[in-house]
């Protein structure tokens, strides 16, 4: 045990401090973060992490790696004006202007409107598509990214690139940065439209300049809301539009107070942005009342996943419809939806009944 | 806590030591073990500790129960299993069966409103629900010939290794390890570090991978790939469940080792199975032998005639399918499981000349190994579909003529290494053990060392948890 302790330190103590910041703030944290901080610089002047670091590198060139950003730094050529190759490529491309209009300063709203439209898009120029990135954590990567592409698989003016990825989120930029891993999983693709789904991962406390901000303190919420402004810049950057899907109502009573305060910082942050929204999917997998519900009205139709946190396939199916309805208008549809900030989406309980009818299910009714 | 994290790896050694220092006082080494059981499970979410503590102390009652009781020990069993499966069906299938019950209604008219939330699904519940069936059933049949002990019976059923994915352990055979205290110089050491270091590759690096550049996407979004992708994605499913189930229990069997005990093998590479029959001794084998021991058997297995044994064969698989996940797909899984292994019997009756030479050449063995593999590949089908429709989308996708845009040279490699692997000779491994033993401890341990931060090093940047967790 002795062997194997002592070569698991000397190869894995860069890796084992990358561990402990990686881990959720605690008793645990405090304690490991400096303990391994302490060895790696310990072990530093032996140049392990030199093997370490050549080694990932080498290993994003053959492709075996999946860290988009360190993918995209080495293969960046080492001799131009914009990224390099030490791994500041993508922190470079991701470097968008963050204007004080986003609503990175503005008071965070007490509650978030139910019922929410989407300001309507022209329709798709002849023998052109429009190119959809589809962003942000598991409520997208779970459910509705599937749904979304399958159905946009059937719409050859749609293209649609995948810039999501499951554990992630903008509380913990340490343990994945999206501010880095966006522009590099974009590489580039030149997003039209931009559908963000987010924030299940940040009901947790981060630490700022070795300040410890507990989860929605005040000091949490101005960092959160800023690092959300950050984030809707970024990908927004190049005339994008941005539709912010909220988090819908969550199963556990805690953790849906979380979300929902996640909801109003994002919702404070995206209402101001001229080229955004946020959009509440409470009414097409929420119940009457707004609050959780597991099953369509019927109870035959599942709409969330047995975690009861991220959308099933037929929940997530009730906003595609409605999503992709927009992001293709018929060209007589958008003529007819004439009345501003409305777009011609169907009614959720259209929605319900169309999607059950095209899985070959009875309609949920009522 | 999941196997290939850093937290269990602290977990682990901690555990290890301790428990090493307290194998004289045999009380304290297994009370140790069953608080470091359920540290285990409390760190996932520590709400359902007493769900498994009061399942455990009911079976062990129960066993008792049976043990002593002369006149009618059915009477205990029947209500033992029965409070068990209820269990299982309310975190379980409460949902599901609701879910259908509605569809069915309302073909009759309006169905009535239900606002119902499942439950949260018990990490393993399936897995600690049969070990405690197991107890009761192993003392039902006389398999467990001492007296069962609260404190054995408790850490039987929550013992860490297998708690949360299996393999599912026989009481009979478990309970006779606790009974003896453990020796140190009787571990075998180096096989229990290559199955851990062996089981971590599985899981973090072949299955891994497989799961997010190949499968994932392609039974996400089946319309948007050619039929050489669907294709590679099939296979590539079938290696990643492999890899990553036989990759967990690999890993537990060698923790389990490391601790002093030994868990019966779990998986002996299923994919060189000839014919249904052999591959259920190959796949899951402790699921596949405790649905045999205490469901086929008990309706009655082969004895009751043809008929009545492909009959049994089908419930059997059936309920193996519904037991692996509340949905549909899953049925259809267990029944074409079912249906391979009556058609098989069917074949095996045909004693016609010609076939019996085919059956005895060489080259029919390896048409049967490749038939075998593309009818379980079909069953894999519906296992990972989320619906029918995506499961028939895949099988519609085989046909449409293109090329192979997923196939890049490290998925590839780790395709054939998941696949192609099985075929490696047992001997490999035991060489391999044997050479290690002759090398000094440290330089085993560095070499352990060494393997795991190659590990760290070649997988990917997140780890997703096992596919078995959510059975």
């Amino acid at each position: 045990m002795a062997g194997f302790a002592a070569v698991c330190v000397l190869l894995e103590s860069e890796g084992l401090a990358s561990w402990a910041n990686h881990l959720e703030i605690g008793r645990l944290r405090t304690v490991a973060v400096p303990a391994t901080a302490a060895v790696a610089r310990a072990l530093h002047p032996l140049g392990v992490f030199q093997l370490r670091d050549g080694t990932l590198d080498n290993l994003a060139r053959v492709g075996w790696s999946d860290d988009a950003a360190r993918v995209a730094a080495v293969n960046a050529p080492a001799n131009h004006d914009g990224p390099v190759a030490d791994g500041s490529t993508a922190k470079t491309l991701a470097k968008a202007p963050t204007p004080a209009t986003l609503g990175a300063n503005t008071p965070v709203v007490r509650d978030v409107p139910r019922v929410t439209s989407l300001t309507p898009l022209p329709p798709v120029e002849a023998g052109k598509t429009r190119v959809v990135a589809l962003a942000g954590d598991s409520m997208m990567a779970v459910g509705l990214s599937s749904e979304l592409m399958r159905e946009a698989a059937n719409d050859p003016r749609l293209r649609i690139v995948k810039a999501f990825r499951s554990g992630t989120g903008l509380a913990r930029p340490e343990v994945f940065d999206w501010m880095t891993e966006y522009p590099a999983m974009l590489g580039a693709e030149k997003p039209d439209v931009v559908l963000v789904a987010i924030g299940a991962n940040d009901g947790q406390g981060f630490v700022v300049d070795g300040k410890v901000l507990a989860f929605g303190s005040e000091g949490w919420s101005k960092v959160y809301q800023q690092r959300v402004a950050d984030y809707l810049a970024m990908v927004g950057a190049g005339g994008a539009r941005v539709v912010w899907v909220g988090l819908p109502p969550m199963r556990s009573a805690s953790y849906d107070d979380k979300m929902a305060a996640i909801n109003k910082v994002a919702y404070t942050v995206v209402s101001q942005s001229p080229r955004a929204v946020w959009w509440n999917p409470v009414s097409y997998v929420g119940d009457e009342a707004g609050r959780y519900r597991e099953y369509s009205a019927t109870g035959n139709v599942r709409l969330r996943q047995a975690d009861g946190v991220h959308l099933s396939d037929e929940g997530a199916g009730l906003l595609t419809g409605a999503l992709l309805k927009w992001l293709d208008p018929p060209a007589a549809a958008s003529v007819v939806a004439a009345t501003p900030g409305t777009a011609p989406v169907p009614t959720p309980a259209v929605a319900v009944a169309h999607k059950a009818k095209k899985r070959g299910r009875r309609p949920a009714r009522g | 806590m999941l196997f290939p994290t850093v937290e269990y790896a602290l977990f682990f050694l901690l555990v290890l030591a301790v428990a090493w220092s307290l194998a004289r006082f045999p009380a304290w080494h297994k009370g140790f073990l069953l608080v470091a059981s359920y540290v285990f499970y409390g760190f996932w979410n520590w709400t359902y500790l007493p769900l498994l503590f009061g399942i455990s102390v009911f079976s062990a009652l129960i066993a008792q129960r049976i043990q002593k009781s002369e006149r009618d020990p059915r009477r205990w069993l029947t209500l033992g299993v029965a409070v068990c499966l209820a269990v299982l069906a309310f975190y379980k299938y409460m949902g599901f069966f609701l879910e259908n019950l509605l569809v069915v209604w309302g073909r009759f008219g309006p169905p009535p409103r239900i606002g119902y939330h499942s439950p949260v699904l018990p990490l393993g519940v399936s897995f600690f629900v049969f070990h405690a069936i197991s107890l009761m059933g192993d003392c039902y049949r006389g398999k467990v010939k001492e007296p069962v002990r609260m404190g054995d019976a408790l850490l039987y059923v929550a013992f860490f290794p297998q708690l949360i994915a299996g393999p599912i352990l026989r009481a009979s055979r478990f309970l006779p390890q606790l009974a003896k205290p453990r020796d140190p110089r009787r571990i075998r050491v180096d096989r229990g570090l290559l199955l851990i270091a062996g089981g971590l590759f599985k899981k973090v690096i072949i299955s891994n991978m497989l799961a997010t550049r190949l499968v994932e996407p392609v039974f996400a979004v089946p319309q948007s790939y050619s039929g050489a992708d669907v294709l590679l994605a099939v296979y590539g499913y079938a290696a990643q469940i492999y890899c990553d189930f036989s990759g967990y229990t690999d890993i537990a069997i060698g923790c389990a080792l490391l601790l002093g005990y030994r868990f019966p093998a779990n998986f002996r590479a299923p994919y060189t199975a000839t014919d249904p029959q052999d591959f259920w001794r190959r796949w899951h084998i402790s699921l596949s032998t405790w649905l045999r021991d205490y469901l086929y058997f008990p309706l009655g297995g082969s004895r009751l005639g043809s008929l009545r044994t492909y009959v049994n064969l089908m419930l059997t698989m059936l309920l193996g399918g519904l037991w692996h996940g509340a949905g549909w797909t899953f049925v259809v899984w267990g029944g074409l499981q079912g249906g391979y292994l009556v058609t098989h019997r069917l074949w095996s009756r045909v004693k016609w000349s010609p076939v019996l030479w085919l059956r005895r050449t060489q080259a029919w063995v390896w048409v049967s190994r490749l038939l075998l593999f593309h009818a379980v590949c079909v069953g894999w089908v519906f296992f990972r579909a989320s619906s029918f429709g995506i499961a028939f989308q895949v099988f519609e996708r085989l046909a449409v003529p293109g090329w192979a845009t997923l196939a890049t040279g490290p998925v590839v490699l780790v395709l054939i290494l998941g696949l192609a692997g099985q075929y490696a000779p047992s001997r490999w491994r035991n060489s391999v053990e044997v050479e290690m033993g002759r090398w000094p401890t440290l330089a085993r341990g560095a070499a352990f060392a060494g393997a795991i931060t190659a590990i760290e090093v070649l997988g990917p940047t997140g780890v997703a948890p096992f596919i078995y967790f959510q059975f």
